[in-house]
């Protein structure tokens, strides 16, 4: 059958590496999600619009600074700032006023958030497809199982992990982190001891959409940059921080690489329902470890 | 009538409660008393089934309830108020009894008869018997405190049960409110037969009401017995009324 | 309070109300009629998304789902085989339904924010499955031109027909809302910890409210087959379901009429500031926002607690 023609070991390999690219993406995304999830405990629904916002941002330093090698490292570095500012304003002019809510509200009000940024870029961007090219240096591909794999996607695999571990690094060394983590676990003892939570909460929440932006720059040289992406990452984005467990980081990384290696390999099976897999991976999990596969922060 | 034997129960590392001993006889009125943390709503969760003891076991007419979820312990008699305002924010005090009482006459899920014309005589008959009769169409989340309480008690009512648990009845109450439950309750309990097991901090109160009084310390059972007893005993004075 | 069941003055209301909308297709455009219909299909999806969310507590973020499902099970009925044309209309809702209770009972075992996001990932395999399986369900084209029975199939006819079946559900639901059931449903909504010392099984009763409601999601998607005669795979997407959730809170979810007016001012303005400005999200958006902060209660709500500031606090029960 041509189905087993196609799994041998080159493909197989090759297939995975994709695939491991594409999590290290997903991941950057939904740790910021997961931070905001666990500090705030709201799934945050403007997630993806933040990361689309990171794109788009990308795209436009990128071409200020001539398109070049120059222009995609500063779009790189600039744009999680971009969008972090975004998030600060929506924040502290909005947000900020419903922590004492219920959680609904707070959920909803990122779905509104999620709906204005929607056509805001719109308005700013258009609806039209941009793209931006990679630095000469991560054009091309080098041979791997066989088969091509992008040099950019080999720079992927590098952030991912570096992400992760300035992630830990922070949560677990630095002063803020600690003080994030208790919050997260029990805000009105953080509150009682004198730190100001609603600060607590802007930075949780301003870090985390920062990990939007990085990750919507950094998937901009491998996609079409367009409207729609806010969409189909959202999507993702809950689905795997519901697998790895709310609010737990490593968890994105389980999730993440999950999705990734999952979708993959559809794409090698059943190529028209490629992105049946992952969902069908969620389904299995959640069916055997309804709260996740790791323990969640809360 | 309630019997609680050995029960352990510990979250992670620490021991809430450890081989407590427990006796109900039907008719009484049973006091647990002990200081802050000694356990005490922790032992009434077990009872009631909001949580399930590591060890041990409870029994309530000669059947096991430890392992049954809540529902199924208050549909076997025993009913229970909860030591914080644990009622029906939204729905009218009517309703809050109400549906006590369309649960215990297991018709809470019919779909097609008016609410209305169901179980009025028992609710208004709880409503008075409580005292609440004329706050009947007032939302329960703006009740006060006090009225609160009684409402508590009154839903609880509302399941016509064998034995009444009260988490703490007087807990944040001036001494008049404190009375007027405590005759409440001890008029309750002599109307209509009830078996009565509650935990209190006021001693006063429970020294005048129970004939038996169980002292909890640090998640173990001290002793069981009659109010003399335990006023004289010294292991209790050591543990609880003298000391810290 | 012994009114018996209606209020004999919020029935004269709603009849009146109703009768009004009988006479109305002679005289209006047809546009003015199918968007009607529209706003008829999506009161009965809204409030039957409220009967969980509003009356029950549960997080159901993704009603859409079995709306679509409904929808598309109506669709693919009259499409892809030869049975006649009502069967595929009375089989949506049973579909629907079915799939309902799948998920609610793997959902059910969750609370509050596992339960809704668990249902959005259910939900978006299915969305999944229908948006790829081109040959079957058309994929993210949907199917188009479905054959409707013709006495349905006119602007009109479609119209009526959503109008009597509209008018039927909400006396369902209402006989529903009032019985001892609706009020244990809301008795859970505020506190279920309370529900389970008092002996009820709360589960039992989430589990049949989702049963219910999403029979009346499905029978909503099949009001959209024929309203439409299309079905597309955007019904099923979870972006859609969140809108019908706005709905509820536009018009005041503790209410019992509340979503329809939540959905008639949503496609109200849908279709209205829709073709002033492809900018319709942005102002959805600001609509939410300004809904969050200053009237939660919805607009219905809003309205009725100033109306009954005048009697007694029985507001709350009431229509």
């Amino acid at each position: 059958m041509d189905l087993f023609q196609t799994i041998t070991f080159p493909a197989l390999g090759s297939h995975l590496l994709v695939g491991l690219s594409r999590s290290m993406i997903l991941f950057v995304v939904t740790s910021g999600m997961s931070l905001v999830l666990g500090v705030l405990r709201v799934p945050n629904v403007a997630h993806g619009s933040l990361y689309m916002i990171g794109a788009f941002a990308a795209f436009s330093i990128s071409h200020l600074f001539g398109g070049g090698a120059i222009g995609f490292w500063l779009a790189l570095i600039l744009s999680p700032f971009v969008v972090g500012a975004v998030s600060l304003i929506a924040e502290r002019s909005l947000f900020c006023h419903l922590y004492e809510r219920e959680h609904l509200m707070l959920l909803l009000f990122t779905f509104a958030l999620m709906l204005i940024l929607g056509d805001l870029v719109k308005m700013v961007w258009g609806a039209d497809y941009r793209s931006i090219m990679a630095p000469e240096f991560f054009r091309g591909s080098v041979t791997l199982f066989q088969a091509p794999f992008p040099r950019y996607n080999l720079f992927l695999l590098l952030v991912g992990p570096l992400v992760a571990v300035g992630l830990w690094l922070f949560s677990n060394k630095t002063r803020i982190g600690k003080i994030a983590r208790a919050a997260a676990v029990d805000r009105e003892m953080v509150g009682a001891i004198g730190i100001n939570v609603s600060w607590v909460f802007a930075f949780a929440f301003v870090l985390g959409c920062f990990l939007a932006g990085l990750g919507g720059a950094l998937v901009s040289p491998t996609v079409s940059i367009t409207i729609g992406m806010d969409h189909d990452i959202i999507m993702e984005a809950f689905l795997i921080v519901t697998i790895g467990g709310l609010g737990n980081m490593w968890g994105a990384m389980v999730g993440s690489l999950i999705f990734g290696i999952t979708q993959s390999f559809g794409v090698l099976l059943l190529p028209q329902f490629a992105i049946v897999f992952p969902y069908l991976a969620v389904v299995i999990i959640l069916i055997w470890r309804p709260t996740g596969l790791l323990k969640s922060v809360w | 009538m309630l019997r609680v034997e050995g029960l352990h129960k510990s979250f992670d590392d620490f021991k809430a409660v450890s081989d407590v001993h427990l006796t109900v006889e039907a008719g009484q009125m049973v006091a647990v008393i002990g200081p802050n943390g000694a356990g005490k709503t922790t032992l009434f969760n077990l009872i009631t089934g909001q949580l399930k003891p590591d060890m041990g076991r409870i029994i309530f007419n000669d059947e096991e309830i430890d392992r049954l979820p809540p529902y199924e312990i208050c549909r076997r008699g025993i009913a229970r108020s909860f030591q914080i305002a644990n009622i029906f924010p939204r729905l009218t005090v009517f309703r809050n009894v109400q549906v006590s009482v369309l649960s215990q006459q297991r018709k809470s899920t019919r779909l097609f008869r008016p609410a209305r014309k169901m179980a009025v005589e028992e609710t208004r008959s709880i409503l008075e018997k409580v005292g609440l009769s004329d706050k009947a169409d007032t939302l329960a989340g703006s009740l006060a405190h006090g009225d609160q309480r009684t409402l508590e008690i009154a839903i609880a009512l509302g399941n016509n049960p064998q034995l009444l648990v009260l988490d703490e009845p007087t807990a944040g109450m001036s001494a008049e409110e404190t009375g007027t439950t405590m005759t409440l309750i001890r008029r309750l309990a002599d109307e209509q037969g009830l078996t009565i097991l509650f935990c209190e901090h006021d001693m006063e109160v429970v020294f005048k009401a129970a004939q038996s009084i169980m002292v909890m310390h640090q998640g173990v059972t001290i002793l069981q017995a009659g109010p003399e007893v335990v006023h004289n005993s010294r292991q209790v004075q050591e543990c609880y009324l003298g000391g810290a | 309070m012994s009114k018996g069941i209606f209020n004999l003055k919020t029935f004269g209301l709603a009849a009146a109300i109703l009768i009004a909308l009988a006479f109305l297709p002679p005289v209006l455009p047809r546009f003015y009629v199918y968007i009607l219909a529209v706003i008829f299909v999506t009161a009965l999806l809204a409030m039957s998304l409220n009967m969980v969310v509003g009356h029950g507590g549960l997080f159901q973020f993704h009603h859409g789902a079995f709306y679509g499902v409904g929808a598309y099970t109506a669709g693919l009925m009259m499409t892809k085989t030869s049975l006649p044309g009502w069967m595929g209309l009375v089989a949506g809702p049973f579909a629907a339904a079915l799939v309902g209770l799948l998920i609610g009972i793997f959902c059910i075992r969750l609370t509050r924010l596992y339960f809704g996001m668990l249902q959005i990932s259910l939900g978006s395999l299915i969305w999944a499955i229908a948006f790829r399986w081109y040959s079957f369900t058309g994929g993210d084209d949907g199917i188009h031109g479905i054959p409707l029975p013709s006495l349905i199939s006119s602007p009109i006819g479609a119209y009526y027909f959503c109008l009597i079946l509209l008018a039927i559900c909400l006396f369902v639901l209402y006989f529903i809302f009032k019985s001892p059931f609706g009020a244990t449903l809301q008795a859970i909504r505020d506190n279920p910890e309370r529900c389970e010392a008092i002996g009820i099984n709360v589960r039992r009763h989430q589990l049949i409210a989702i049963v219910i409601a999403t029979f009346f999601a499905g029978i909503a998607g099949v009001l959209f087959v024929v309203v439409e005669g299309s079905v597309f795979p955007d019904l099923l997407f979870w972006v859609f379901s969140l809108e019908v959730f706005i709905m509820c809170l536009l018009g005041g979810w503790f209410t019992f009429a509340g979503p329809i007016f939540g959905a008639a001012i949503m496609v109200s303005l849908r279709t209205f500031v829709g073709a002033y400005t492809e900018y319709w999200t942005l102002i959805l958006g600001i609509m939410l926002i300004f809904l969050i902060f200053f009237l939660p209660e919805g607009v219905w709500g809003y309205l009725l607690e100033k109306m009954g500031n005048q009697k007694q606090n029985l507001h709350k029960e009431t229509k």
